[in-house]
């Protein structure tokens, strides 16, 4: 989860993630040097003694400023798409989890084994635990093997819902009629939030997400007691 | 798609005919008479003070009377014979300002700033007024043994723990780096 006031993104839990914050030092390092030329002409522009503003028409200074864009350009996309390649890698998992979107909750099916499925609904503010996080926690979270390609395949009930997990990279459109498949890796254990991406009514706000990723153990044993309580 | 329909066989044949049995002169009657006007410049020169564009459509003074045209008569003959007092008669009939006039300070930045800062303060005003009047109280999660319960599950959790929340963290000797 993001700690209060926090700009930035928050720590990977997934290789694709990683490569995503590189990515982005990368772009906005290149937007920021840009900014800050483009800010130093203006100065310079504003605040010269010259009178003579008004040369036009130089080839040389024409040629620089269209071909130094376009390199620019092609230095963004190049990892842009090597990034955009590498997510959409055939990435054979080791479980497949249905993740269904309601007005206002989200449901999980595990069916790879066993028939395992449950509602995950926002706990309340007035019925957390003192140190709880206020509209992030659920009743029940979806637990994921650690250091196991998952895949997520995730529709929706009713209407367009959005699952996103920041810190895993990843987010995908909840299309009712349709399912979208997404996968991931958690490479550390820990748990993981989201919120609900794409607006579904009243309470499009309070039905969050949460991965848990734990060791296969744990994973085996949690799974054997949801099928016991079911 | 565009097949052809006998409506818009129709069509085309007519157009044919049209352009077979008239002349152009006929058909465009309200285009171009073969009769350009002159273009005409019809404006009158301007004079004006600016920095980078020196030299005026015309000078500053344009009605002279007497004095000045006989100024302007001995300008004719050598400047050296000119006096300080007549040279900066001359450049005052040519130009209104001279340059360290044009670039005089015009104070409109105390005006600007001073604007700036009383919008400011009405718009703290306003915010002031509405923090006290129009929002709700805020939720109980807010207080601080809360925040501070919060803090320490977050820990706990290891949030964010490479270089984020977490990694500010000293374990060891339970204080923030």
């Amino acid at each position: 989860m993001a700690h209060p006031s926090q700009l930035g993104f928050q720590d990977a839990a997934s290789p694709v993630m990683e490569e995503l914050l590189h990515f982005h030092d990368h772009a906005l390092m290149i937007v920021l040097l840009i900014s800050t030329l483009v800010l130093y002409i203006i100065v310079a522009m504003v605040s010269t003694k010259l009178t003579n503003k008004y040369i036009l028409d130089s080839q040389e200074i024409e040629i620089v400023w269209t071909v130094l864009p376009a390199v620019i350009l092609i230095l963004i996309a190049l990892p842009s798409l090597r990034i955009l390649y590498l997510m959409d890698e055939i990435n054979d998992p080791h479980l497949t989890i249905k993740a269904m979107g309601h007005q206002w909750y989200w449901s999980y099916e595990y069916t790879d084994y066993e028939d395992l499925g449950f509602d995950s609904y926002m706990v309340p503010t007035q019925d957390l635990v003192p140190g709880q996080f206020r509209l992030l926690e659920t009743d029940h979270r979806m637990v994921v093997p650690v250091e196991s390609p998952i895949r997520v395949l995730v529709s929706a009930e009713d209407v367009l819902h959005s699952w996103a997990v920041p810190s895993l990279g990843v987010k995908m459109d909840a299309v009712p009629g349709r399912l979208n498949q997404t996968a991931f890796i958690a490479s550390r254990p820990g748990v993981f939030y989201g919120q609900c991406s794409e607006i579904c009514g009243a309470n499009h706000s309070f039905m969050p997400i949460v991965v848990e990723a734990v060791p296969l153990e744990h994973f085996e044993k949690w799974s054997t007691m949801m099928l016991e309580d079911a | 798609m565009l097949h052809l329909t006998k409506g818009r066989v129709g069509c085309l044949l007519s157009r044919r005919v049209v352009l077979a049995l008239t002349n152009r002169g006929a058909r465009m009657s309200s285009h171009d008479h073969h009769e350009v006007s002159d273009k005409v410049d019809m404006s009158q020169p301007m004079y004006w003070d600016r920095l980078d564009t020196p030299l005026p459509d015309r000078p500053w003074k344009d009605v002279l009377d007497s004095t000045d045209k006989s100024l302007k008569q001995k300008e004719k003959g050598p400047w050296t014979a000119l006096s300080k007092e007549e040279k900066i008669a001359l450049y005052r009939l040519k130009f209104n300002h001279t340059y360290p006039e044009m670039k005089r300070p015009s104070h409109e930045w105390k005006t600007v700033i001073g604007g700036m800062f009383i919008v400011f303060g009405i718009t703290g005003l306003v915010v002031l007024w509405q923090c006290h009047y129009v929002y709700p109280p805020q939720p109980h999660t807010f207080g601080e043994e809360w925040q501070a319960k919060q803090v320490q599950r977050m820990l706990d959790m290891q949030i964010n723990p490479i270089e984020g929340f977490s990694a500010q963290w000293d374990y060891k000797n339970k204080q923030w780096k």
